[in-house]
């Protein structure tokens, strides 16, 4: 898969284009980004969510890929001030919701309720996506939240070599390799 | 600072250069190869060759904002991403200016862009050499196929080119390593456009650059997929896996990275160049050196660009432009449109292994009894496959989505894109702007390139034909894309020191020799009369090494 195409996947399951490629579409210009610093009890805030959408089933999921700590390197690096501030806010409203949900901040919250908070935040950010009248601001936190979820497990060493299949040097090609259903796709 | 003599220096170490120190050396010349940029040696520098996408810190794919800031061409199209990053130009170092958008992506390294090139390797077609004549447009070539032929076979045996011999006049076969093989939705697809357009068209393995066989100290092609890393098997042809050990082992080649050539010294009385003058990228200190043959083969613009500085004092716009074709008749490859489809068939097949070439569909436009209200034509690159991910109810998270995106697409894709050839105009034209000057104070180049009416009528058809034909081979969902095209995103530059007949309308003869300084060669992609629509590298290969026989024969004789 190149660029273009993962981007292009990931841009398709989440409804929006991956924060941070849009220079690829658009050749934008970015305004210069600002510091920004995450806490180690974000960075965990962050797998937990993370976790909730990929989770641990017979291989081990976004947590233990410490999709956290990607995110907070992608967020830092690569997106633009505003994506910034939409995706830090984003981080307290996800609490807020908990809160308002559950009485219980994210953390203290059952597999159930993360499931269902993040269900109906599915729901909110595809709204919210689709009801913007600038296509160019920033989408949804959540959308981002999701992306970098997507993209930061099936890039890491456990998503491609244990939930995925990784061959790093094929030696050989086969366009007529047979497939039976259920078999795991190859990471690239 | 003493001179020192050589029989021949050659100007940049990239395809053009390699095969240019590699020809000359082999013939017994003492060869001084210069290299504008750093040192980079086969495998031990190749430093991501063998990294996986989790030892990347943005895992290798997104640019963070001081990339963006850094590299403010690189960023116009996919070459920017820090899997590559020290293969290409920094920008901000090598600035150039556009009076049209040009896009002109750059390798300042030993090797140049032979590490980075997309290995496509197909050669120009007799057609391909009498477009000019035939349709008026540019001046004639003064050579035709039969006097390239040879020179192609020399330099695919020596390159090593996978391929599939089709028996097609409008893509010559040429001499092939057993080919990489379609998979089963290209060969379907091949089948289907075949019949469907009664034999006028045809689908087939693209042909490359990369090694299906052992050969001389290179492995062959182990299916990563990673060229552009660099490859520690010596998979691909470059400088480095291939041209540079063979100049090496006649122990008369002299490599000097950082070595930026500024301009090629013109004695006036002999009316010969006498050497180059060298600017040194680290101590900044000039240096000169001397041979009796030069060969420019800095890529098509650096080539021209120091034509351009060179013997000012004879002729203000410089060395090779009294005919007042130097720095014009830019040219391109346009691209970046085609269509793609998806098929339900074949669900239970599958690829393994990342095969480093695609399929290749050639010219069928303007061809025979086919006449469009443009000239020219266009070819289609592309390829099937099957992507990764089950289709899944919306909002969907947790064990399902993870089992969905663990298995591959329900369908296999397939996409097409066409690669049109760009006409010799006059007016698309490079020149020196003094007012803007580069990180060692030397005058940058000003881009005053566009496509027009010709290429823009092409382009539907390029849009149109491939929605056509991927119809036709019965794939679901075919769609059309335009990612937009600025020139110079091909990165195929050719023109500006063309060759010609006649030193009133060109800048070099038919054996690549500067009009006007016989003993000066340009065979890098500046050379180019026309473009064709098919990529240019193993063009300039052929072209280097029969230039190189051209030169050592006359300086033998004489007669240089």
């Amino acid at each position: 898969m190149n660029r273009r195409e993962l981007l292009r996947s990931i841009a398709l399951l989440t409804g929006a284009s991956v924060v941070g490629g849009e220079f690829l579409l658009s050749g934008c210009k970015n305004p210069a980004a600002g510091k920004i610093s995450f806490s180690p009890a974000v960075i965990d805030l962050l797998n937990e969510v993370a976790e909730t959408i990929i989770p641990t089933t017979t291989s081990p999921g976004a947590k233990a890929a410490n999709v956290g700590s990607f995110m907070k390197i992608m967020v830092t690096d690569c997106y633009t001030k505003e994506q910034q501030d939409v995706f830090v806010k984003g981080i307290s409203e996800v609490d807020h919701q908990a809160k308002t949900q559950t009485q219980k901040k994210f953390m203290d919250c059952s597999a159930e309720e993360r499931h269902a908070l993040l269900t109906a935040l599915e729901k909110e950010a595809k709204r919210f996506n689709d009801e913007r009248t600038d296509k160019k601001a920033p989408v949804h936190y959540y959308t981002m939240i999701k992306q970098l979820t997507l993209w930061g497990f099936f890039s890491s060493k456990t998503g491609m070599t244990e939930t995925l299949r990784h061959a790093p040097v094929p030696g050989r090609y086969d366009g007529n390799a047979p497939y039976t259903k259920g078999e795991k796709a190859w990471a690239e | 600072m003493p001179s020192v003599q050589y029989d021949a220096i050659v100007v940049g170490s990239g395809i053009s250069g390699g095969w240019a120190a590699k020809e000359l050396t082999e013939k017994g010349l003492n060869v001084l190869l210069l290299e504008r940029g750093r040192d980079l040696e086969h495998i031990k520098d190749y430093v991501n060759a063998n990294k996986e996408a989790w030892e990347f810190p943005h895992r290798g794919i997104m640019p963070t904002q001081q990339m963006l800031q850094d590299y403010p061409v690189l960023k116009r199209d996919y070459p920017l991403n820090e899997t590559v990053l020290d293969m290409w130009v920094k920008d901000k170092e090598s600035p150039y200016t556009e009076t049209k958008p040009f896009s002109w992506f750059r390798g300042y390294h030993v090797g140049g862009r032979s590490l980075l090139w997309g290995r496509q390797s197909y050669r120009f077609n007799q057609w391909d050499f009498e477009a000019n004549l035939a349709d008026g447009h540019g001046v004639d070539w003064p050579i035709r196929y039969a006097d390239m032929a040879p020179w192609y076979s020399y330099v695919e045996k020596f390159a090593g080119i996978q391929g599939s011999k089709q028996g097609l006049d409008v893509l010559p076969d040429g001499e092939f390593m057993p080919a990489m093989e379609m998979n089963c939705v290209e060969k379907d697809v091949a089948e289907k456009i075949k019949k469907a357009f009664k034999g006028s068209r045809h689908m087939f393995i693209g042909r490359s650059a990369n090694i299906t066989v052992p050969h001389q100290d290179r492995v062959n092609c182990q299916y990563r997929n990673r060229c552009w890393r660099g490859c520690p098997f010596g998979g691909y042809f470059s400088t480095q896996s291939s041209t540079l050990p063979a100049a090496m082992k006649t122990g008369r080649l002299t490599l000097r990275p950082y070595s930026i050539v500024t301009e090629v010294l013109y004695d006036k009385d002999k009316q010969k160049a006498s050497g180059v003058e060298v600017l040194d990228a680290l101590d900044n200190k000039t240096y000169t050196f001397n041979a009796k043959l030069i060969f420019l083969c800095a890529s098509a613009f650096n080539s021209t660009w120091i034509l351009m500085n060179s013997a000012t004092d004879i002729w203000p716009d410089g060395l090779g432009s009294s005919s007042g074709e130097l720095g014009h008749n830019v040219m391109d490859h346009h691209f970046r449109l085609g269509a793609s489809g998806k098929t339900d068939a074949f669900s239970d097949r599958y690829q393994y292994g990342r095969r480093p070439t695609g399929i290749y569909i050639p010219r069928f436009r303007n061809i025979y009894s086919d006449k469009r209200d443009y000239v020219r034509g266009f070819g289609y690159q592309g390829g099937a496959g099957r992507g990764r991910g089950a289709e899944i109810a919306e909002f969907t998270i947790g064990a399902s989505l993870k089992e969905a995106l663990s298995v591959p697409a329900d369908h296999w894709g397939m996409g097409v894109m066409g690669f049109g050839e760009m006409l010799p105009y006059h007016d698309n034209k490079i020149s020196l702007n003094k007012n803007v000057k580069d990180k060692w104070g030397l005058p940058v180049l000003d881009m005053d390139v566009e496509i027009k009416e010709n290429e823009k009528k092409m382009r539907q058809d390029m849009m149109n034909d491939a929605k056509e034909m991927l119809e036709a081979a019965g794939l679901e969902d075919v769609q059309t894309y335009d990612y937009g095209y600025e020139v110079g995103m091909g990165i195929h530059e050719m023109g500006t020191a063309r060759m010609g007949r006649d030193p009133k309308t060109s800048v070099l003869n038919g054996n690549n020799q500067v009009w006007d300084c016989k003993n000066v060669f340009v065979t890098d992609g500046a050379c180019m009369t026309s473009a064709s629509c098919v990529n240019p590298s193993l063009t300039y290969m052929a072209m280097t090494a029969r230039a190189a026989d051209t030169a050592v024969t006359a300086l033998k004789n004489g007669t240089l």
